[in-house]
């Protein structure tokens, strides 16, 4: 499974929206996402791929492509490590 | 410790983690409510903080039963002015935080907090977990002597609320219902602007549609004139509607007796005894009375019996509060909650 499935996954079963519904263009507001759901899907995310997200990155996340983008990037950089 | 999971006394006893550091008054009044709380043989308290802080707490008491009392190192906790989400990703050992823990790994059966109710919520549902089918926790209150009979649910926790929470909050106020109130078969309301299911927020015409399918008890939608009826057991509404309802009921009491009292101005003897009316009549509108005698309120959806208080609970308040979350604990209120849930869940409906 992709890194941007991983992460539409936990997001989905965080929020409790359809996997469906969540594009790369979707903001957290749309998902109906509030500051706890965020919080805990960059926990899981966190655990899941054995990265460390800051919240000054996070916060510049504007959308969930934003999020998944992020995320390759680390995975990818620590695969290289 | 796996052997001592939920729900478990540990020697007889029920052991609750104790925020010692969330509260208004914390950590001295959290300390002496936990020192009278612990005068009964049958609880042991952990009181999670600071050690040297609560050392010195302690000492000032002459604890006739001493072993029923540890202290749980904590060196961080919640200020007041911290964001509640701050207890997960920047100080994920903090007492309330610590306190959950020790529920989720079986070290202690229950949690109480008078700190922050949002960062106990949030310390909840991060380190102890949801039950399943349960979005958000909720909090659930009898409507006491206008209508015993009759609990609210969700008072507060909740302020915007997804379809399915009102489902999830109509299974608990049942829970509820049944096991504080011995109503075998509750009947169960959806609070909104008319009885038409075409009536009210997109929240709650898709809830209603779900209560409606839902196998419960449900007899339809109610409106603000029927929630003192007794029409319904469980009158199931948001968060927002439900503490904006608390605090407009709980206030009735006073305001009627200021008018009354003014009606009746020019004529002292009726004004004497309206006035001795009321101080025996007030407590009546106060929805939370019973809640305020139990020294708070349970988080309803947890994983494990989480017990918060108003932030100014003094001692009496906070030992009635451990008290009352070791008998949520006997009663076993989260496996009651856990096995209606899990008929729902089973059918897709949650």
């Amino acid at each position: 499974m992709s890194v941007e499935e991983q992460v539409r996954e936990i997001v989905a079963r965080i929020t409790r929206v359809d996997k469906s519904i969540i594009t790369r263009q979707s903001t957290f507001k749309e998902i109906k996402a509030d500051s706890l759901d965020v919080v805990q899907a960059l926990v899981a995310v966190e655990e899941t791929f054995g990265i460390e997200i800051p919240d000054e990155e996070a916060q510049k996340f504007q959308n969930f492509g934003d999020f998944v983008s992020y995320v390759e990037n680390r995975v990818a950089q620590k695969e290289r490590v | 410790m796996a052997e001592n999971k939920k729900n478990v006394a540990h020697n007889g006893r029920i052991r609750v983690a104790v925020d010692a550091m969330g509260g208004d008054y914390a950590p001295e009044e959290i300390v002496k409510g936990a020192v009278l709380a612990a005068e009964k043989d049958d609880v042991k308290i952990f009181l999670v903080g600071p050690r040297p802080i609560l050392e010195k707490e302690l000492a000032k008491y002459k604890l006739t039963n001493g072993s029923a009392i540890h202290i749980v190192e904590a060196s961080e906790f919640i200020k007041e002015n911290e964001s509640p989400v701050d207890v997960i990703r920047r100080k994920p050992n903090c007492s309330v935080a610590v306190a959950a823990k020790m529920v989720k790994s079986g070290e202690a059966d229950a949690l109480f907090s008078a700190g922050s109710s949002g960062a106990a919520a949030i310390s909840a549902i991060q380190f102890i977990g949801m039950l399943n089918g349960v979005y958000r926790p909720a909090l659930v209150g009898s409507l006491g002597s206008f209508a015993p009979n009759t609990v609210m649910v969700d008072l507060g926790a909740n302020v915007d609320c997804k379809p399915h929470q009102f489902l999830a909050f109509a299974i608990a106020g049942s829970v509820y219902a049944k096991k504080f109130l011995n109503i075998a078969d509750p009947k169960i309301a959806l609070l909104s602007t008319g009885s038409e299911e075409s009536k009210g927020s997109e929240a709650v015409r898709e809830a209603h549609a779900l209560l409606r399918n839902s196998g419960l008890n449900f007899i339809g939608n109610i409106e603000g004139s029927d929630i003192l009826s007794s029409k319904a057991n469980v009158i199931v509404c948001d968060g927002f509607v439900g503490n904006v309802l608390l605090k407009f009921y709980e206030s009735i009491g006073g305001y009627a007796q200021v008018w009354t009292e003014q009606k009746l101005k020019k004529y002292p003897p009726l004004r004497a005894l309206v006035r001795l009316m009321f101080r025996r009549l007030f407590p009546a509108t106060r929805i939370s009375r019973e809640t305020e005698r139990q020294g708070g309120g349970i988080l309803w959806g947890i994983d494990g019996v989480v017990k918060i208080a108003h932030g100014a609970s003094r001692a009496p308040q906070i030992a009635n509060a451990i008290e009352s979350a070791k008998e949520a604990v006997k009663a076993g209120v989260v496996e009651s909650l856990k096995s209606e849930l899990a008929k729902f869940s089973q059918g897709g409906k949650l």
